[in-house]
């Protein structure tokens, strides 16, 4: 009775699963192959369970001594050194097992997905505002069109934050003061449910977000409509109008020009060599980097001359400049 | 266990200037720009004064094998949470 | 029955003394240097905030119970759940097993008359009342962080952080100067004959949690420093908007929380190590590799910290050390497991309530275990972290293994420190309703955080609701089983039968004195001779076993 109760869990999630799988359409590919990495740890758990779990019981059972019953002769043995060395080795291999296959799938899913589209996420003490690269905005209400990849850019206001999808099976914390990333391949359309994962202060457990994966054609006409509400300014060419404003062009170029600085042509995503050691890949972070600090990380070759825009700038028009230079691609 | 195991004032005197001197140190090399390097020194001149501390006020000179393993262990310990969280910090 | 006192009847000394409780009056209890006295007023301390942060967790699950309930505020739902944390965790469950059962056992086990420094033991109490005091204070404006406190929450929030961190801080402390006397006392008082190899494996057990808390403890202690910096002089350590990073609070509050996940759960695990070999009449199985893996889960505990943060925006490369290490606990763990249960084969079992509570103990902490393997590996972690799904597994872990274990050694010793017997009927209804409740309270809560519920929410969306029902329904069965089981434990302190010197014939030294022991706890100090799992009986008639001679004077 106790090993039925018990087990039921990771049955039940056994079965929760096979659902998953049945469905024709899983919400996301993140999601059946995060499920199917679920479903072989249970099975290699639940073997584990079994096995435990029954000898536990059957030896309760098989040497149980009677009430008053004088103590049975026992066997003097005090150990084996082949037993030891069996069950080290063999939960180490299945240990291994669960660690590999976890990590292809955790590389896999948090990896970039060609084409995305980006999506700023802003999060604050209880809300998630969405900005889209054409300069519309929205609160709580993310909406995708289905089959087309998003990445979406994410940052706090205030304090830290999570973004979990259960559908999609992933979540990721939101910072102040650094992006991270979540990459979402909808493919599902529907309403899904966004969660905020860490503790925040009081209106945690309601600060909720849906995601929305609409037809593409329904999207777009969404976007179409949506036209007139959206910002004066789409995020590129708020980002083109800032830096002409900083008199960032004075040092740096659109074209490849090197001028005092590097030339923003081709910098997104590329590899920069630094000057106080290894590369790093060139990204939001990166660039968010380089205008509060720019003595952080120096690009080799040049010289250490460039401003702080720390305290000038808002997390906004950093967000903006970067969606420009991303266009000069 | 044995008595008198004190060198004297004399020792103590000396470690005692040496710690002011490196704590002057401190604050001189502060002023100093040495990039990256002024953390090194802090923490090197740090380290040596708490090994003076610990050798001489703390008579870890006159201990045992045992003391020694219990005193030097922890040092894996700091290496250990240094080199975790620069796991993180350095590959972000 | 009472033939059978070969073992027992040894050296009860006749007429019934009360022994080290003999003597009465508040100071004889407040300034007493008596490591059992000692131990005692932690039991009766934890005891009482494991009571206390009972009723928060039934507060919580009543709370729970519909989506909306509106039975208190979401802010007061908040405080609880943080209230529920800190106190099961700094007051209950950290110091119970290693400051209350270890101060009363380690000397007993390893035939000393004391422990090393007793007045650092008595001073280590009254810091950890002391933190108790300040953490009371820190409730006129109750703290709503979690018992995590990460920044910048807890940088920012107008409530008492720095009182409570404070607070755990003196806590910390008197954990440490205890874990340090536990050090020097398995050194340097062994009885004469008792080489390492012949300690009782809940000795190994609590030097490995020592050596954790001495190591660990200052880490924390150093975190909470710096976060009170951060909040009264505006220091930004964590702060990333003066340069500070809070991600780093992260890495140093689990530096130290997660080792201090095994300062709970070895002594439990070197309880069921002593109670399986009694009740199954047997010598325990694999003694070397039980005792060293202790050590080996002690020291590879402290490199898998990072495990708690996978998706908190740690470097990708980290993550991947950090899941590949913490799974290698999972071996020495799992050897533990085997070596218990094979112990078992061909014994002559009973079931008395210790024993009914080590296979309990078994039985939840595999399961607990064995749901950590999806939170180890990468890929499932970012779908369960922070869910109920983690809710669960800790639970099943610290419950369903420290707590169970506790309660073993608290029933399996309560002869011994109180001088009489529990009413074994009682103890079996209290466990019965205790395993019932704890498996409907928890069991539901892996599927509703597989099912993504997360943690820490005062609400929640309808779908969730049913299994919430249950578990809110178990937390009552469980609370009853507990009821029970202190009103026994009432009940045997002051009306229990006497009881015997060695009610359960065990070997280890303990066993050899009076119950309760005098306050020198033994005539003589023995002298050992042989390990103490020697209970195999054999079929030809021979003498019982010994490991032990008594009459070489004072070691
Ligand atoms: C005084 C000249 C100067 C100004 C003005 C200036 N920069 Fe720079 N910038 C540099 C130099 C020199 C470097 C290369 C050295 C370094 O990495 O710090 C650089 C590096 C960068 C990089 C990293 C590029 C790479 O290839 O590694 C970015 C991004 C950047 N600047 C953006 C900006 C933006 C946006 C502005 C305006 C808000 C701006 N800069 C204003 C001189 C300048
Ligand atoms: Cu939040």
């Amino acid at each position: 009775m106790e090993t039925a109760e018990a087990g039921d869990p990771a049955r039940g999630h056994g079965g929760q699963m096979m659902n998953a799988f049945a469905q024709s359409a899983a919400a996301s590919p993140s999601a059946w192959k995060i499920d199917a990495v679920f479903l072989f740890i249970a099975v290699v758990s639940l073997f584990f369970f079994l096995l435990v779990e029954g000898m536990l019981i059957y030896f309760a059972i098989r040497y149980r001594r009677r009430k008053g019953a004088e103590e049975g002769a026992t066997s003097e043995v005090r150990g084996n050194f082949i037993l030891e060395v069996v069950w080290v080795l063999v939960p180490s291999l299945a240990v291994l097992a669960f660690f590999i296959y976890g990590y292809v799938v955790y590389r896999d899913v948090t990896t970039p997905l060609p084409g995305a589209s980006d999506i700023n996420v802003v999060t604050g003490q209880f809300v998630y505002e969405f900005k889209y690269p054409d300069g519309r905005a929205a609160m709580n209400e993310l909406r995708v069109p289905a089959g087309k990849p998003v990445k979406l850019i994410m940052t706090s206001r205030d304090v830290i934050h999570g973004f979990f999808i259960p559908e999609y099976r992933i979540k990721q914390d939101v910072l102040p003061g650094r992006y991270t990333y979540l990459h979402l391949q909808p493919d599902l359309e529907g309403t899904f449910d966004i969660y905020c994962t860490q503790y925040c202060g009081v209106g945690h457990s309601t600060m909720r977000a849906k995601l929305i994966v609409m037809p593409p054609d329904a999207y777009a006409a969404w976007a179409a409509q949506g036209e007139g509400a959206k910002a004066a300014m789409s995020p590129p060419e708020k980002g083109k109008a800032l830096m002409e404003k900083f008199g960032c062009m004075g040092c740096h170029s659109a074209d490849g020009t090197v001028k005092v600085g590097p030339s923003f042509k081709g910098l997104y995503g590329r590899r920069v060599e630094l000057a106080q050691g290894p590369a790093v890949m060139a990204d939001e972070g990166y660039i968010r980097e380089s205008l509060y600090d720019p003595g952080a990380k120096v690009a080799k070759g040049f010289p250490n001359v460039m401003p702080t825009y720390k305290g000038s700038i808002t997390d906004d028009d950093v967000a903006a400049i970067i969606a420009h230079i991303k266009t000069l691609n | 266990m044995e008595k008198g195991r004190g060198a004297g004032y004399g020792v103590y005197v000396a470690v005692f200037a040496a710690l002011l001197v490196l704590t002057g140190a401190t604050v001189g090399v502060s002023y100093i720009d040495l990039g990256i390097w002024n953390v090194a020194a802090a923490l090197l001149i740090a380290s040596v004064k708490a090994t003076l501390v610990a050798l001489f006020f703390m008579h870890l000179r006159h201990e045992g094998r045992l003391v020694w393993t219990f005193a030097l262990v922890p040092i894996l310990f700091l290496a250990l949470i240094i080199g975790g969280t620069l796991s993180d910090t350095l590959f972000r | 029955m009472t033939e059978n006192t070969a073992d027992g009847t040894m050296l009860s000394g006749g007429g019934r003394s009360r022994g080290y409780l003999e003597e009465k009056g508040f100071r004889s209890w407040a300034l007493t240097l008596d490591h059992k006295r000692i131990g005692a007023l932690y039991l009766y301390t934890t005891l009482f905030f494991f009571l206390l942060g009972g009723i928060f967790a039934l507060l919580i699950r009543i709370k729970l119970m519909y989506p909306g309930q509106e039975i208190f505020s979401n802010h007061t739902y908040n405080v609880l759940f943080t209230l529920h944390g800190s106190v099961m965790i700094f007051l209950f469950i950290i110091p119970a097993i290693p400051s209350g059962l270890g101060n009363f056992f380690i000397p007993l086990l390893i035939g000393a008359r004391d422990v090393a420094f007793p007045r650092l033991n008595l001073a280590s109490y009254w810091i950890f009342v002391a933190g108790i005091l300040v953490i009371l204070g820190s409730l006129l404006r109750p703290m709503d962080t979690g018992w995590t406190f990460y920044t910048p929450y807890s940088a920012k929030t107008a409530a008492n952080v720095t009182l409570l961190s404070f607070g755990i801080f003196l806590v910390g402390m008197s954990s440490i100067l205890t874990g340090l006397n536990f050090i020097v006392t398995i050194h340097t008082l062994r009885a004469p004959g008792m080489t390492w190899h012949r300690l009782p494996l809940f000795i190994w057990g609590m030097y490995a949690t020592s050596i954790i808390q001495v190591v660990a403890t200052p880490v924390v202690g150093i975190t909470f420093l710096l976060l009170a910096m951060e909040r009264l002089f505006g220091v930004g350590f964590f702060d990333p908007a003066k340069g500070g990073d809070p991600l780093l609070f992260q890495h140093f509050f689990w530096f130290y929380s997660h080792p201090v996940v095994y300062v709970m759960i070895l002594p439990a695990m070197g309880i069921i190590s002593e109670v399986i070999p009694v009740f199954s009449r047997k010598p325990i199985f694999g003694y070397k590799a039980i005792a060293y893996s202790s050590l080996a889960i002690a020291f590879i505990g402290f490199f898998v910290w990072g495990h708690h943060m996978f998706v908190s925006g740690m470097s990708k490369t980290a993550g991947i050390i950090f899941s590949f290490l913490t799974f290698f606990v999972a071996v020495p763990t799992a050897v533990k497991v085997f070596n218990w249960i094979a112990t078992m084969y061909k014994g002559s079992i009973t079931f008395e309530s210790p024993m009914l509570y080590s296979l309990t103990f078994i039985f939840l902490f595999t399961f607990g275990g064995l749901t950590g393997m999806f939170l180890g590996a990468l890929a499932t972690n970012i779908h369960l972290h922070d869910t109920y799904f983690i809710v669960a597994h800790f639970h099943y872990t610290m419950v369903g293994g420290t707590v169970v274990g506790f309660l073993a050694g608290l029933h399996y010793w309560f002869p011994k420190m109180t001088g009489r017997m529990l009413s074994e009927k009682m103890a079996r209804w209290g466990w019965l309703l205790t395993f019932i409740g704890f498996n409907l309270t928890f069991l539901v809560q892996f599927y509703l955080g597989f099912k993504g519920m997360p943690r820490r929410w005062a609400e929640y969306p309808p779908q969730y609701q049913s299994l919430n029902i249950v578990s809110t329904v178990g937390s009552w069965i469980m609370a009853g089983g507990i009821l029970v089981m202190f009103s026994n434990f009432i009940r045997g302190f002051f009306r229990g039968d006497p009881a015997p010197a060695n009610p359960w014939k065990g070997l280890t030294l303990e066993w050899q004195t009076a119950s309760p022991p005098p306050t020198e706890n033994f005539e003589e100090i023995p002298v050992v001779t042989d390990w103490p799992y020697g209970y195999a009986k054999r079929k030809t008639a021979g003498p019982p076993p010994r490991f032990f001679d008594r009459g070489a004077g004072d070691g």
